[in-house]
């Protein structure tokens, strides 16, 4: 089946990553297909390139994480209106606000609301991991 | 056509929360999706009257909300329990159903899309 996925949770604020990186690693080992990953809300800080996991937990890299799922061909994408609003700009966005560094992460990309909208209605499923 | 419904659970001004569930829900009724709105627990305090926005610098939520009819978005619901906890007084110019839990859950099952965003 075509999923679906978007995460709303900030990077180890919530367990939204963790869970919807299983839940992505599944559905590839299960033969399954991803028509996109969303990151809304909150869950836009996934894309800061910038992240230094914490080095004395089990916390493991979620970036790296995200980018091994992109390197499998599944498309990453940044609410762009809840993301530069965060901070998270690509270079164009860092050019257009005159702000000093691009802050996202290579893998992801910005897109607009309508992503969210076109991955669900072109799913099977839809999933979403909560803050 | 897939029918969506979105779920707001937060206050107006605590967080971004009920502004970006606002237009995820205009985006999918621009793609011509069936759209409803369900207002809950602390989301309930959207559909309060006399709020000023401005004065913290931010959009009047009721206002934000008198514009869905204009992306076709009709069916707006509220939490009849939450309505009572917090006695809101709804916002004369919004129409906006008060349904009950069981209600709420047949909406849930009626809707091929739910999105809460809610922790």
């Amino acid at each position: 089946m075509k999923y679906a996925l978007a995460v709303h949770g900030a990077p180890y604020a919530s367990e939204a990553a963790a869970h919807a990186l299983s839940f992505a690693d599944a559905l590839l080992a299960g033969g399954h297909s991803i028509e996109r990953v969303f990151f809304f809300h909150d869950g836009v800080y996934q894309g800061l390139g910038a992240q230094v996991p914490p080095q004395d937990s089990f916390n493991v890299d979620t970036v790296k994480r995200w980018q091994h799922l992109a390197a499998q061909g599944v498309e990453l994408g940044i609410c762009i209106a809840s993301g530069i609003k965060r901070g998270v700009v690509n270079e164009a966005e860092q050019t257009r606000y005159e702000l000093q560094h691009p802050t996202l992460a290579p893998g992801f990309e910005l897109v607009g609301l309508g992503q969210l909208i076109a991955a669900i209605n072109n799913a099977d499923r839809y999933v979403e991991f909560p803050a | 056509m897939k029918r969506y419904l979105f779920i707001i659970s937060r206050s107006p001004y605590g967080s971004s929360h009920a502004l970006e569930q606002l237009e995820a829900a205009m985006v999918a009724a621009v793609f011509d999706a069936k759209v409803a709105v369900l207002f809950r627990d602390e989301g309930a305090w959207c559909i309060q009257q006399h709020q000023a926005g401005a004065a913290i610098g931010q959009k009047t939520m009721t206002n934000v909300l008198a514009a869905l009819p204009a992306y076709d978005i009709e069916e707006l619901y509220v939490c009849a329990d939450f309505l009572n906890t917090y006695q809101i007084q709804t916002e004369p110019t919004l129409s906006v159903m008060p349904i009950h839990l069981p209600e709420q859950q047949a909406l849930i099952s009626a809707c091929d899309v739910v999105i809460t965003a809610q922790p």
